[in-house]
């Protein structure tokens, strides 16, 4: 009977997971922000389980921080942004959704089977959910390379973020402070010049659609 | 204190920069000054790796570190740099930008120093990760200084793909670091590189194969290996003539080192040929993929970055080589480094009297710009490794160190690939050097202080090509040993 722990912990790391499967099957941006917001949301409660259950302060710490920065901050600017750009819906992806969906699963049966030498020798409480988190990963990498919009795509790769987020806290149980604090650091200023250059493209280009950024060639 | 008088300076550069509401040369002037410094502090951590050998550290917890191999690259980069600073516009001239344009680049540029500087002295390897990943953002900011279409397709094509790509790195770094705590439990030093060196043979190999492969797809697609080069070409033919000078040459010597810190350590847990043969492959592939894309090629801008791919994948399959290949990779890295931000600064040279980077638009330069044009030249034969330029020497060493291993067939489909990149280049050269210019370009180019510069790095590749010097020599040797251990 695996423990309290390792339940919950496979629990909240499978909802994240889900949280990343919805990007592939909703079309309009607000979707989007919504599964990204609650993903995040999700996953602070995934840091604070763990700093409960190894009884690390330090985590608390960075699930406060996580919170703020991932639940609220973000998918604020998000909303301004798709208001200011308007919102037009993920019309055509590279990839359809049925095809997507189906991927999705193939990309998680793929974690499941990259990972398992690690789970094999992991005795950590947590191992469960690390197949999860590469498959997010995987899953956020997919959605990345598939989507056409400057928007989708940014909020893909804050879902990819989000599951090497996942991978640390349940595989290593938090990185070092410093790390994360510069990882959090990263991650908003990244964020702030994404978010600069979906202005530029929108103001360049009159559309925000990537697609058209096909200039470059030899 | 070295270690400060190394930091401080970009940072206080980067300050000033931002204090000052409108730009004016005098900043222009004072950052390029502090880059001096910080070039006297890399050599003076290069002089004290060479007397002690021994690795120097500061600050709490060890946060800085300094060995043989960092002190190899603070040199190349505070170098680099420093040139770079020099020769940037605002210095003099402004080439075209406002002052918010100027203001906005001296800011990032200094900051994207700091990123790299930090990244090559940082001891934990977490840290040298988001000083990577902050190189990304930094450097972004300056490639739309002038908002088109193409820079801003180029801007964006580079910041997602890169930041993609250094995430998988941070994918590796957790995986590495997860098999640390499960044997050891916690530990703030553990991702201090020594401890994790030491360790290394204790953990789970097959934990580290992952691992590795997340570290080498991630800090590859910020050093540009094939097949995750695909920003490069469109960041480095529109970024403004010194960014691309700093980002082909520094940042891609700071990503390559940030992956020999990792095949080190992925060597001591794994054994064997694990990580060479993969670095083998890539390196093989980039240069492929390079020399053929070199003859398509129809912009200059782009034909360097295609040009930094080659190398890039000449670079890797050094690593891939054993103790001489390292030799040779390192030896090669040098010479890159000085030799690809020469060209980048002629390029922008030529960029500014032609008005095009289309090669087709580019004829008569030894005509138009005797000084550049003979410049561009020597350079060019420099980077397709012809004698008496440093380059030769490493590629040949290179080669030794290939034959020596016995891999023949591997070294001959190099060399071919480098014979197609040769014709490439020379044909390209031809037709930039001679014929009629075009209506509407002036004739002639009165000497200048900028030209004699990179005339200055030309020689010491001259000077690289025909000796190797005795400290420059004793720091690879010291490298190649305490990697060897």
């Amino acid at each position: 009977m695996p423990t309290l722990f390792a339940q919950l912990s496979t629990l909240l790391s499978s909802l994240v997971l889900l949280f990343g499967i919805t990007l592939l099957w909703r079309r309009s941006l607000h979707a989007y922000v919504d599964a990204f917001q609650w993903q995040s949301v999700t996953l602070s409660i995934v840091f604070a389980t763990v700093a409960y259950f190894t009884s690390n302060p330090e985590l608390y710490v960075v699930a406060a921080i996580f919170f703020v920065l991932k639940a609220v901050i973000i998918p604020l600017y998000l909303n301004r942004l798709e208001k200011q750009v308007g919102e037009r819906p993920e019309s055509q992806p590279y990839v359809n959704i049925a095809t997507s969906l189906a991927s999705a699963g193939l990309l998680v049966v793929l974690a499941y089977l990259i990972t398992y030498p690690v789970v094999r020798v992991s005795l950590l409480p947590t191992r469960g959910g690390l197949p999860l988190a590469m498959g997010l990963i995987f899953i956020g990498l997919f959605a990345v390379i598939t989507r056409k919009q400057a928007l989708t795509q940014i909020v893909s790769f804050l879902v990819l973020e989000n599951g090497i987020a996942l991978l640390a806290v349940l595989g290593t149980f938090g990185v070092p402070l410093i790390v994360e604090l510069g990882v959090f650091l990263d991650v908003l200023m990244g964020f702030l010049v994404m978010q600069v250059f979906v202005y530029h493209i929108h103001g360049t280009f009159e559309s925000i659609d990537v697609e058209q950024l096909n200039r470059l060639k030899h | 204190m070295t270690f400060l008088l190394l930091l401080l300076p970009p940072l206080l550069a980067a300050g000033l920069a931002f204090i000052v509401r409108s730009y004016r040369p005098l900043i222009g002037w004072i950052n390029a000054l502090f880059a001096l410094v910080s070039l006297s502090a890399a050599l003076g951590l290069a002089g004290q790796a060479l007397a002690g050998g021994e690795a120097l550290t500061f600050g709490p917890g060890q946060f800085l570190r300094s060995d043989s191999l960092s002190a190899l690259l603070l040199v190349c980069v505070t170098a680099i740099a420093a040139l770079t600073l020099f020769l940037s516009p605002g210095l003099g001239r402004t080439i075209g930008y406002t002052d918010t344009q100027l203001r906005r680049y001296h800011l990032f540029i200094n900051l994207l120093l700091f990123a790299m500087l930090l990244a090559v002295v940082a001891n934990n390897v977490g840290v040298m990760w988001v000083a990577i990943e902050a190189t990304t953002i930094f450097s972004a900011f300056i490639i739309p200084l002038t908002l088109t279409k193409s820079s801003v397709e180029a801007s964006w094509k580079y910041i997602l793909l890169s930041s993609v790509g250094i995430a998988l790195a941070f994918a590796g770094t957790v995986l590495a670091y997860l098999d640390f705590v499960a044997l050891g439990g916690e530990a703030q030093n553990a991702l201090n590189w020594p401890v994790l060196r030491a360790t290394a043979p204790m953990l789970h190999p097959e934990i580290m194969r992952l691992a590795f492969i997340f570290l080498l797809v991630g800090y590859g697609t910020k050093a540009g290996i094939a097949p995750m080069h695909t920003w490069k070409p469109d960041a480095y033919g529109e970024a403004p003539a010194p960014l691309g000078a700093l980002m082909s040459s520094a940042l891609l010597a700071v990503a390559m080192y940030a992956l020999l810190r990792w095949k080190v350590v992925t060597d001591a847990a794994v054994g064997g040929h694990y990580a060479d043969n993969l670095l083998l492959a890539l390196g093989l592939l980039s240069l492929g993929i390079a020399s053929f894309s070199l003859v398509l090629a129809r912009n200059y801008k782009r034909l360097l970055a295609y040009s930094s791919i080659e190398h890039t994948g000449l670079i890797c399959l050094g690593l891939g080589l054993g103790p001489l290949g390292l030799f040779a990779a390192l030896l090669h890295l040098v010479n890159h480094t000085i030799a690809k931000a020469l060209m980048f600064f002629l390029a922008g040279n030529i960029e500014r009297r032609y008005l095009s980077t289309l090669m087709e638009n580019v004829r008569g330069l030894l005509k138009t710009m005797p000084g550049t044009g003979v410049l561009f030249a020597a350079g060019l034969l420099a980077l397709v490794g012809l004698p008496p330029f440093g380059l030769f020497v490493s590629e040949f060493a290179l080669f030794r160190a290939g034959f020596a291993l016995g891999y023949f067939w591997l070294m001959g489909a190099v060399l071919v690939l480098l014979a197609v990149a040769f014709v490439a280049f020379i044909r390209h050269l031809n037709h930039m050097l001679y014929g009629v210019p075009p209506a509407g370009v002036t004739i002639g180019e009165a000497g200048n202080w900028r030209n004699g510069l990179l005339g200055l790095g030309l020689a010491v590749l001259v000077v690289l090509g025909l000796t190797l010097p005795a400290p420059l020599m004793g720091l690879l040797n010291q490298i190649v040993v305490s990697v060897a251990r």
